[in-house]
C-alpha cells in the first residue's frame, strides 16, 4: 500500500487533521501519501492534475461542496473508478442519499469511528 | 425276452454314471466332514483362548488399559489448557478494544489540543472548539458560554442547533439553569436519558476558577448517547479549552494595550518642523 495516494478534503482543519493522523494508522500510508484539499473546487483541481487512489470528502463546504465535486468527478473529468467515501455529518442523511447517487463509494457518519475508517480505507485500498 | 445290446450298454453307461456321482458325492461329503471337523476344533480352540488369554495379551490388554487411562488424563488436562487459553484470549479481545477506543480518544485529543493552543484568535478559538464538539463528540444543539468578568454573567460565545441559539440562552445569571449551577459548582453534569435540559455541561475551569461552560442539549440522531470515554474526553477537552479561551484574551488585551501604547508614543514623536509635547 505504500505508493496509494488518498485526497482528504474537508473545510475543518480539526477534521482534516484527524483524518489524516487516522490514515497514518493504515499500514503502508504515511503522511507523504495523503494530499489535503478544503473544499471541493481545490480538491477538484487536485484530482484533475494528480493521480489518486482514495477521496474522503466532506459534504458541506464552501465553494464547491462534497455533492458537487462527486458530480463533477464522474460526469466532467468521467472518472468512475476513483473510489469517493463521503464523510457526512448525519448518518443516512438526504445528502449521503444523494451522494451515493451520485456515485459515491461508500460514507461514514460523524463523529468517525477510526476503526471504521481504517477498515473501510483498506478495504478500497486493497 | 431278448433285450437289445444297445439297451444294455446303455444301461451300463448310466450305472457307471451314477457310480461316479456317488464316487464324486462321498468325496465331498468326505471334504465336508475334514472342513467340519477342522471348524469344530477351532472353536474349541479359541473358546479355551477366550477363558484364559495366553499371557502376552493379557499383559498387551493391560498396557493398552493403562495408556487409554493415560492419554484420557492428558485430554482433560488439554481440555483445562484450552478452556483457560480461550478465557484468556477473550479477555485479550476485549482489552485490546478498550485500548483502541482509548487509543482513539486520546487522538482525538492530541489533535483537539493541537488545534485549540494553534491560534490567539478568540473567534478562531471559539471556531475551533464548535468544530471539535460537533465532529468529535458529536454534537448537534451546543453552547459555548463563557463569564463576563463584569456582570459575572455567562455570555453565549458560540452556539450551534436551535436551542442554544435561542434568546434565553444569551446570557445566564451563575446559579440559574443547568448551565447557571456547573458554572458555580464546578462540576461536570451528565444526565441519562433526560428528556429535558443538557445531556452534558462541563466547566471550562483554570486551575480552580471557572471561566466559561459547554452545554451539549442534543447528540447527532445516529449517537446514541455519551460514553464513559466521552466524558472523560470532554472534561479534558474542557480544560483545554479554557486555556485556549483564556490565553487568546489576554493575547487579544495585551495586543489592544500595546497598539494603544504604540499610539500613544507615535504621538509622542517629534513630528518635521513641529515641538515637542
Amino acid at each position: 500500500m505504500s505508493n496509494k495516494s488518498l485526497l482528504v478534503v474537508d473545510d475543518s482543519a480539526t477534521m482534516r487533521q484527524l483524518l489524516c493522523m487516522t490514515l497514518t494508522r493504515v499500514d503502508g500510508i504515511t503522511e507523504a501519501n495523503i494530499t489535503e484539499a478544503s473544499d471541493g473546487e481545490e480538491a477538484l483541481e487536485k484530482v484533475r492534475s494528480g493521480n489518486f487512489d482514495l477521496v474522503l470528502t466532506d459534504i458541506r463546504m464552501p465553494r464547491m461542496d462534497g455533492l458537487e465535486f462527486i458530480r463533477s468527478v464522474r460526469s466532467e473529468l468521467n472518472d468512475q473508478a476513483l473510489p469517493i467515501i463521503i464523510i457526512s455529518t448525519k448518518g443516512a442523511d438526504e445528502d449521503v442519499r444523494t451522494g451515493m447517487n451520485l456515485g459515491a463509494s461508500g460514507y461514514l457518519s460523524k463523529p468517525i469511528s477510526m476503526s471504521q475508517l481504517k477498515q473501510m480505507v483498506a478495504n478500497f485500498l486493497g | 425276452m431278448q433285450q437289445e445290446p444297445a439297451e444294455i450298454l446303455n444301461l451300463f453307461k448310466k450305472s457307471e454314471e451314477l457310480v461316479e456321482m456317488l464316487r464324486k458325492g462321498r468325496a465331498f461329503t468326505e471334504e465336508l466332514m475334514c472342513e467340519n471337523e477342522r471348524l469344530r476344533y477351532r472353536v474349541v480352540q479359541l473358546e479355551a483362548e477366550h477363558m484364559n488369554p495366553p499371557e502376552m495379551v493379557t499383559k498387551e490388554v493391560e498396557r493398552l488399559r493403562i495408556e487409554n487411562s493415560q492419554m484420557a488424563q492428558k485430554l482433560d488436562f488439554l481440555n483445562g489448557k484450552f478452556q483457560q487459553v480461550e478465557a484468556e484470549n477473550k479477555d485479550f479481545a476485549q482489552r485490546y478494544v478498550e485500548v483502541e477506543e482509548q487509543n482513539e480518544s486520546l487522538a482525538n485529543l492530541y489533535v483537539a489540543s493541537h488545534r485549540l493552543h494553534s491560534t490567539l484568535d478568540s473567534s478562531e478559538v471559539v471556531e475551533c472548539i464548535k468544530e471539535i464538539l460537533l465532529n468529535m463528540i458529536g454534537s448537534e444543539d451546543f453552547g459555548l458560554y463563557v463569564v463576563d468578568d463584569e456582570s459575572g454573567e455567562l455570555m453565549r460565545s458560540g452556539y450551534e442547533g436551535e436551542t442554544a441559539s435561542g434568546p434565553a440562552k444569551e446570557r445566564i445569571t451563575l446559579g440559574e439553569g443547568p448551565e447557571g449551577f456547573v458554572a458555580l459548582a464546578g462540576h461536570p453534569f451528565f444526565s441519562e436519558g433526560l428528556d429535558e435540559g443538557p445531556c452534558a455541561c462541563v466547566p471550562l475551569m483554570i486551575k480552580e476558577r471557572v471561566v466559561g461552560v459547554i452545554a451539549i442539549y442534543t447528540l447527532l440522531s445516529h449517537k446514541k448517547g455519551l460514553s464513559v470515554l466521552d466524558h472523560k474526553l470532554l472534561e479534558l477537552l474542557a480544560g483545554h479549552a479554557a486555556s485556549a479561551l483564556i490565553s487568546s484574551k489576554l493575547y487579544s488585551m495585551a495586543d489592544r494595550k500595546l497598539r494603544t501604547i504604540e499610539g500613544f508614543m507615535n504621538l509622542l514623536r517629534v513630528p518635521q518642523g513641529g515641538t515637542n509635547v
